[in-house]
């Protein structure tokens, strides 16, 4: 059990299963709002940048390629969050 | 020349450069009769005019098209041309067709020649670009399928690279567009939207496919660089190009009556085209810079280099400037289109083609390259007529941004004539841009009567 | 010609897993979706009642599950890159066929959904919400297939003995690829099944 958790991509795999877990219980319990969005964004974050760094194994690639698709993981929430900040005024 | 048979290109580059020689002289008559409107009429009336002009383009290269496939297939199948008999017959008949087509729009009212050639059997006439009669438009698919014969058998008897595979995808896919021509519905909805499957499909789809295998063809030779990475930027190329290319298409789509998702789509991908483009920049930098050796025809790499960037910046720049709904809501139509369309087909097409020509025909003349005398002047000529394009579209663009202006954003809107008398300095200003162009071309055609020392096979 | 040589220290050090070109590649297909998910963000902005309202028609169910599918499938594909560090032949291949169930799986899911909508009678002139969600999907849809396409591949080459200790470039180029299409549906989902 411990080796298998010594592996960063089982470690990665148990958590986004339980990400995805709470994003789909958040949609359940029928959250919505300004904290409900940020909760949602910061959870597809978190998984996003285990993909990355995990699965695609960007953690040891040159920093520029990190930059770059951490960075566009960044962008896309921003602009989700602008968006969805614009609708709610 | 490695295979005999890669001398039937000559005569396909010597007819390109010709018919782009003509292309280029109807583009003056046209600017002129922008400012003059009376020029030269009833001689030849502006819209007869445009039609050769942009007839002549398409025809020149396809000529160009043919004879790098011609100069290219057997290079890379590694085998003489399957037929180069029929490769020549080919030629004349294209030529001879081409011609008398253009003879026909010049010398008869278009009406007439609608009734003379039959368009009352199939009515494929009267739409832009496609204004071609039905015996040329007949002979245009025998002699592209005869020609797609001639080099499919080739790379079936030969090896099979990554190059050809692509080209032959290229010419396959242009050909069968190019049916879309007789499909002439009813409904002017329908119409429009199955022209572009022609139109769009050409120049925003297979064509970048011909594009593309030229390119990674002429940067193998002239560079060194491994096969393998180049074939490698070509699939990644190729794919980006089909996927944004070809929903592309929606930005046509916006206002001739097709359903409203089209606007999302086609302004999405459409704004995505840019992409290949600039992919194919990076990739002639890249591979130049580590090229393995020094080639000693440094024009052809020039060229390469120029069509990589001009492409870039007309098809793909000028492309996305009008190319998301809300903005062509206004630019539609306008002068912003006519700048987008020059740069692009100069920096992506007429390039390409002036590409291919620059490498392939020092090598049909038996040397490797041309003299150095020679080479400078084909890369002066490459100067004066990149940079005349890069003013013509600096030109359009102030023209059809002001137009945009005075006629469609304004509170008091302007009727077009209006609005294109207040422009006219802007279309003198592109008629000498477009002298300087043709100087450029004079200048090109003489580098191929310099002689001088010749750099041996 | 002289290639630049590589100090092997650090090459082991920073390392870009795969090609250079397939990441020019992904990079291009993040840029199209980034669009997509952009787009769909503003124009919901301005029509946020008509959002939130057939969002709630959309099958969460279904969308986690298929979360869950393609982690798990991109989790399969990692073990089959460490299996060829490793030189451990067949689990590279059996992991990589897990992974296309995995793909398999999600395009089952979809197709049953899909179902239920298109029976209902939507279509993408139905509104803009559906025009969304029809036309997001369905471009994940495709890559989804690409990505299967390309695992066969792997999978293929890989019980040819393809892969291994100092040949996994392929390998990870397909891999990254892969990964892709499961970190575009983990923004995708949140986005179209869950925030409002």
């Amino acid at each position: 059990m411990i080796n298998t958790l010594k592996n960063p991509a089982n470690r990665a795999w148990i958590v986004l299963m339980i990400a995805t877990g709470i994003t789909w219980y958040l949609g359940e319990i029928g959250a919505a709002g300004t904290a409900a969005i940020v909760a949602m964004l910061l959870i597809a974050f978190v998984k996003g940048r285990l993909v990355i760094l995990d699965f695609m194994e960007l953690r040891a690639a040159p920093l520029m390629w990190r930059v770059l698709l951490e960075g566009w993981l960044i962008l896309v929430s921003s602009l989700i969050l602008i968006a969805y900040w614009i609708s709610l005024k | 020349m490695q295979y005999k048979s890669q001398a039937v290109a000559k005569p396909y580059f010597i007819a390109a450069i010709g018919l782009f020689v003509g292309q280029i002289l109807f583009g003056l008559i046209m600017g002129l009769q922008y400012v003059l409107g009376d020029f030269l009429f009833p001689a030849i009336p502006f819209n007869v005019a445009r039609m050769v002009h942009t007839n002549l383009l398409i025809v020149w290269l396809l000529f160009g098209f043919m004879g790098g496939a011609y100069f290219l297939i057997p290079e890379e199948s590694e085998t003489e041309l399957f037929s180069p008999k029929l490769a020549l017959i080919m030629f004349w008949i294209f030529l001879v067709a081409g011609a008398a087509t253009i003879v026909g729009y010049l010398a008869v009212p278009y009406a007439t020649l609608a009734e003379l050639t039959g368009n009352n059997i199939i009515e494929t006439m009267g739409r832009e670009f496609l204004e071609q009669p039905l015996p040329t438009k007949v002979g245009i698919v025998a002699v592209a399928l005869v020609f797609l014969f001639n080099i499919t058998m080739t790379v079936l008897k030969g090896k099979k690279t990554a190059i050809s595979l692509v080209l032959l995808i290229g010419l396959w896919g242009l050909a069968v567009f190019y049916l879309f021509s007789f499909y002439n519905p009813a409904n002017v909805v329908l119409d429009k939207f199955f022209w572009w499957w022609t139109v769009h499909l050409w120049v925003e789809g297979v064509w970048e496919l011909i594009l593309g295998s030229f390119l990674a063809f002429v940067l193998i030779k002239t560079t060194g660089v491994d096969r393998e990475v180049i074939e490698k930027w070509l699939y990644v190329i190729v794919t980006l190009t089909l996927i944004s290319g070809i929903i592309g298409t929606g930005h046509h789509y916006f206002w001739i009556g097709t359903p409203e998702y089209w606007q999302w789509w086609g302004s999405i991908f459409s704004a995505l085209e840019p992409i290949p483009f600039f992919a194919m920049t990076v990739f002639a930098f890249n591979m130049v810079n580590r090229r393995r050796r020094e080639h000693p025809n440094k024009a052809a790499v020039l060229w390469a280099l120029g069509t990589g960037v001009m492409a870039f910046l007309g098809a793909g720049v000028w492309g996305f400037l009008h190319t998301l709904a809300p903005v062509n809501y206004y630019t539609h139509g306008t002068q912003i289109t006519a700048a987008h369309g020059h740069m692009a087909f100069y920096g992506a097409y007429a390039m390409v083609n002036l590409m291919i020509i620059s490498y392939a025909m020092p090598i049909l003349r038996g040397r490797a390259a041309n003299s150095n005398r020679s080479q400078v002047l084909e890369m002066w000529s490459f100067w004066l007529m990149t940079v005349s394009i890069v003013f013509i579209t600096l030109f359009l663009t102030a023209a059809g941004i002001l137009q945009v202006w005075l006629q469609r954003v304004s509170d008091t809107p302007l009727p077009f004539m209006v609005a294109q008398d207040k422009i006219a300095l802007f279309y003198w200003m592109r008629e000498w841009a477009g002298v300087a162009f043709l100087i450029g071309l004079i200048v090109y055609i003489t580098s191929f009567f310099v002689s001088g020392e010749e750099k041996a096979s | 010609m002289n290639t630049i040589a590589l100090d092997p220290a650090e090459h082991h050090v920073k390392r870009l897993p795969g090609d250079l070109a397939i990441w020019f590649f992904i990079l291009a297909e993040m840029v199209a979706f980034a669009v997509f998910f952009s787009s769909y963000a503003f124009a919901r902005a301005k029509n946020v009642e008509m959002f939130n309202l057939y969002q709630q028609t959309l099958d969460r169910n279904l969308g986690a599950l298929n979360t869950l599918l393609l982690i798990t499938g991109s989790w399969f594909v990692v073990l089959a890159v460490q299996a060829a560090h490793r030189d451990d032949q067949k689990s590279i291949s059996r992991n990589i066929l897990f992974g296309f169930l995995c793909g398999g799986g999600f395009l089952t899911v979809k197709v049953i959904e899909y179902a239920a909508k298109f029976g209902a009678g939507i279509s993408l002139s139905t509104n803009t919400f559906y025009m969304f969600y029809i036309s997001l999907t369905f471009f994940h849809f495709m890559h989804v297939i690409l990505g299967m396409v390309i695992l066969a591949v792997l999978w293929k080459q890989s019980r040819d003995g393809a892969y291994g200790a100092h040949n996994a470039h392929g390998l990870e180029s397909g891999a990254a690829y892969w990964h892709m299409v499961d970190l575009l549906w983990i923004v995708l989902f949140p986005l179209v099944y869950v925030m409002r």
